[in-house]
């Protein structure tokens, strides 16, 4: 299938790949290496954005419109410039121009103290002029609804694609499901809110951004702002997280600059929590009327799709559908949907928890028509086994684990009210490197620093430029000091579909290889050998085969007299590669009295390729099935359907799974040294939630087909099972 | 903003701030404070900034602050101890977490003109040089963190669990640890650690 194909990306390196191939015994690599900044972070050392200071330092605040849809007819600045401690207003939108969505910025202020910035951000006269607007997928659908803009229409034909002969599938299937189901908007909620500081120096400017992109926030900044991007240092040391949120500088990013400029004066911008839910980016919504079909003997014959979604103030909302399974004749039509809310962006493997869920419903209920084990009907109908295609041995394996035979079939016939279930659920990601450069300087008293111009988004991006230099120069990790998170560091990509480990790790592989070269070359006179006779590991240079002559690493460096070892280099082809699968599976009890779901254990099975750093990898897939709980069980923006206004913009009623909602979790990491570097960011949080809601349905005998899985309906579903059945 | 909508938009958080202290129970506005003032009861501060003390990991912070400035945004604004993090600024995630006289509190949501005289403990206040107290040693040690916004106050919260209770039962310190909140999806090891370090055992702080 088409996702499948794209992705597979063969390692096939260069004529240099032979020369900076992995070593085959890694020290380090693959081992549980200790985050390296952890200490900073657990005694509150690590500055944030968010805690940066500078002498001088003033705060903004930004005016947003309240209204989903109005015309902006006058802004008046004059009180607000007048409060006390006021030192610069600007107006963001212009006179005449429409907000689309409630939280759209529309003027800023800036005030000697944050709490001053917020009494001059209420005295900003703003005049609108509200207009029509829609509150939801069906409202924006519906003939002859208001339009969310003035000048564009709701809806918008996006990805369409047809493989096969519908007619011919439908023709074979024994069974057809007929159904639609969906999957609700959820916000990012990073704990540190999108935010900046800015600081100029002349027509310098300097900022700390909460970013996953440095590099691509300091070219929108110079872009905006009509500057020369050489004239932008954006730095990011530590950062809340992003989930695919924060790539740009944003209104918020640029009207701190401008702040800044006006007032001459650094400024702290950051957002409160009701901006952050409102206007930093959500996932789309997902909805699909699905006809699919399925032979007396299991196998998939037909899927057609009819999907929709809304990604709020015009952006898209396509996913792939439909996922993963293969269906030879298919058809899928999709329409974006926009609404007057806060617009969409990146969240943790976009698209795929969507049409996971979407997909994997579906083949439970498919699987239950032909009286097949769903490990089994995925087993015949998923892709064939390859190293970017594991998911047929995952099933075999994680079923054996978790202990699927005990899995009883649809509808947990015990007596009482807790019902236990089981489901399980597949997926895939990209991932794969890209361009990304590093430097490195061997001084010699014998330290070493990398410099690379990433990020760490919490991934443990700072420990993998380490351990992959230490590695190499056969030191520990803590005789590397890694320097990233700053624009004055030689370029890197944005931290976005798990591309970080495989584009940085090859670069700082390629980039050591050259400085050990090079050191060896001064060495090898010394030790009476040529350099390419020489090893360096356990802490020494020493020659091939004799580790007796030879020296220590410090001594070694020595030899450099008085100019350090410096050296550039960049990402490979050979040393990273592209396409991961995943399986998990999910046991949860449902209360069929109250509703409640809760979940007793989930087992997830993940390969990243080469694993980096073992313990980090695993902190990545707990992340990502924790995510897909919230996903699952608890968060959902609400909108309110009249006023279009979001009810729960705060972290009080915009749920969250705490200590006591999380399960036992397994994990299986399959180390695949041989595929290079891939990530792992994204994928292990899209097939949770498909787990969960395939073990609530076989626990109940209900199929719920909408996320999430709130109390009220898990009753609704059970409710219309007792008037009839869902199935 | 039209006049109609600033009245409207009152929200809990500058409904504390513009009550400030002693204002709690009639005030609705800064005008508000104002009358309450002129009437009897407890002595109204402010809206103006006041001088205000506190005793922050053992040490005097003197400041000037309206009676409105949170103890968070005290500390993380007017003393530079950033290491607590505003996160929902509402009392809901735990990020602020600091110990004030042997307790949490949601720094976000105590006015630091209430907590003079007490003795505020915040994460800074853990370490002693470059030695890890043993539940930020613990949280290194099994990875209990990502991005660690949320970590200063989960440390918070489980150094003042084991003070309590040295040595939890898995339930006991899972209820420890239910009012903080973290995104990244730490949970597991975070309960981890927390168990890690009552083996190797806290004293009281």
């Amino acid at each position: 299938m088409q996702q499948v194909r794209d992705r597979d990306i063969p390692l096939t390196g260069t004529a240099d790949a032979g020369k900076y191939a992995w070593p085959e015994q890694p020290s380090l690599l693959g081992t549980p290496v200790k985050r390296l900044d952890g200490p900073d972070k657990v005694t509150g050392r690590a500055r944030y954005t968010y805690d940066i200071n500078r002498p001088g330092m003033i705060y903004g605040k930004i005016v947003r419109s309240p209204y989903p849809h109005a015309r902006i007819t006058s802004i008046d600045l004059s009180a607000a410039q007048n409060a006390p401690g006021v030192k610069a207003v600007v107006a963001w939108k212009e006179q005449g121009a429409e907000a689309f969505y409630q939280g759209d910025p529309v003027a800023a202020v800036a005030a000697d103290t944050e709490e001053r910035a917020m009494d001059a951000a209420r005295l900003v006269r703003v005049r609108y002029e509200p207009l029509p607007h829609v509150a939801s997928e069906s409202q924006a659908m519906a003939a002859g609804a208001p339009q969310w803009s003035t000048s564009q229409a709701n809806t918008r034909a996006g990805a369409r694609q047809e493989t096969g002969d519908l007619d011919a599938g439908f023709k074979q299937a024994a069974h057809i499901v007929e159904a639609t189901y969906s999957t609700h908007v959820i916000t990012h909620v990073c704990l540190e809110t999108h935010g900046a500081v800015c600081e100029w120096d002349g027509d310098k400017l300097t900022a700390w951004v909460s970013t996953q992109g440095v590099n691509q926030c300091a070219q929108a900044f110079a872009q905006a702002l009509g500057i020369p991007q050489s004239n932008v240092r954006v730095i990011t040391q530590y950062m809340g997280g992003g989930f695919g949120s924060k790539f740009a500088p944003d209104a918020q990013g640029l009207i701190c600059a401008k702040l800044a400029k006006l007032a001459n004066a650094p400024v702290k911008l950051m957002l409160d929590r009701k901006e952050e839910h409102l206007d930093t980016g959500n996932r789309p919504s997902a909805f699909a009327k699905v006809r699919a079909g399925v032979s007396a003997d299991g196998q998939l014959t037909a899927f057609d799709g009819q999907s929709w979604g809304t990604g709020g103030a015009g952006q898209g909302s396509n996913f792939p559908l439909p996922y993963l399974y293969q269906f030879p004749n298919r058809k899928r039509v999709h329409t974006d949907v926009y609404i007057n809310a806060g617009t969409q962006r990146a969240m943790r493997a976009p698209g795929h928890p969507q049409g996971c869920f979407l997909t994997e419903i579906l083949m439970d209920e498919l699987a239950d028509r032909v009286k097949m084990d769903p490990v089994e009907f995925r087993i015949k109908n998923a892709p064939k086994l390859a190293p970017n295609a594991m998911w047929i041995e995952y099933f075999q394996r994680g079923a054996k684990q978790f202990g699927w035979d005990k899995r009883h079939p649809t509808g947990d016939s015990t007596p009482g009210p807790i019902k236990t279930g089981m489901g399980v659920s597949a997926h895939l990601w990209g991932g794969g490197g890209r361009d990304s450069r590093a430097h490195i300087d061997i001084n010699p008293d014998g330290s070493v620093v990398v410099k690379c111009g990433t990020q760490d988004i919490g991934t443990g991006t700072r420990t993998i430029v380490a351990m992959v230099a230490a590695e190499t120069f056969g030191l520990p990790v803590s005789a590397v000091k890694p320097e990233i998170g700053d624009t004055v560091y030689p370029f890197s990509g944005g931290s976005g579909g798990s591309t970080t480990a495989a584009s940085v790790s090859p670069a700082i592989r390629v980039t050591s290889v050259n400085a050990l070269n090079a050191l060896f070359a001064k060495v090898a006179p010394a030790l009476n050998t040529t350099p390419e006779n020489l090893v360096a590991e356990g802490g020494r240079v020493h020659v091939k085969g004799d580790a007796s002559k030879g020296l220590t690493w410090k001594d070694a460096c020595k030899h450099l007299g008085t100019e350090p070892v410096s050296v550039d280099g960049a990402w490979q082809a050979g040393l990273s590669s592209s396409g991961t699968s995943g399986v998990q599976f999910a046991e949860v009890t449902v209360d069929i009295e109250t509703g409640i779901v809760r979940i007793k254990r989930i087992l997830a099975m993940q390969d990243c390729g080469l694993v980096v750093d073992k313990l980090t990898a695993e902190s990545q897939i707990y992340g990502g099935v924790i995510a897909a709980i919230n996903f699952a069980l608890y968060e959902d923006r609400i909108l309110d359907r009249v006023t279009a206004q979001m009810v729960n913009p705060n972290m009080e009623w915009y749920l969250l799974a705490g200590m006591s909602d999380i399960p036992k979790i397994d994990i299986v990491l399959n180390n695949m040294p041989e595929r290079g570097v891939i990530g792992i960011g994204e994928p292990p949080t899209v097939s949770t939630a498909s787990a969960i809601a395939n073990a609530v349905r076989n626990a109940t005998g209900a199929t719920i087909r909408s996320l999430p899985l709130h109390p009220h309906k898990v009753l609704a579903a059970l409710e219309q099972q007792r008037a009839g059945g869902t199935l | 903003m039209s006049a109609k909508d600033e009245r409207i938009n009152v929200s809990r958080r500058d409904f504390l701030k513009s009550a400030g202290v002693g204002g709690l129970a009639t005030a609705v506005s800064a005008a508000a404070v104002h009358e309450t003032e002129a009437q009897t009861g407890p002595t109204a501060v402010g809206p103006g900034e006041v001088p205000v003390t506190l005793l922050v990991n053992g040490k005097r912070v003197d400041l000037k602050i309206e009676p409105r400035v949170t103890l968070l945004d005290a500390l993380r604004t007017r003393a530079d101890l950033t290491g607590n993090k505003r996160v929902c600024d509402r009392g809901s995630c735990g990020a602020c977490t600091m110990i004030v006289d042997g307790r949490t509190v949601y720094s976000c949501s105590t006015l630091a003109i209430d907590v003079q005289g007490k003795q505020i403990r915040t994460v800074e206040g853990l370490s002693t040089g470059n030695t890890l107290h043993p539940v930020q040693q613990a949280f290194c040690d099994v990875d209990a963190l990502m991005c660690g916004f949320c970590t200063p106050g989960f440390v918070m919260a489980a150094t003042a669990l084991l003070e309590t209770t040295p040595n939890p039962t898995p339930e006991e310190a899972r209820k420890g640890l239910d009012g903080n909140i973290c995104r990244c999806g730490t949970f597991v090891r975070i309960m981890e650690a927390t168990m890690k370090a009552a083996a190797t055992g806290v004293r009281r702080g």
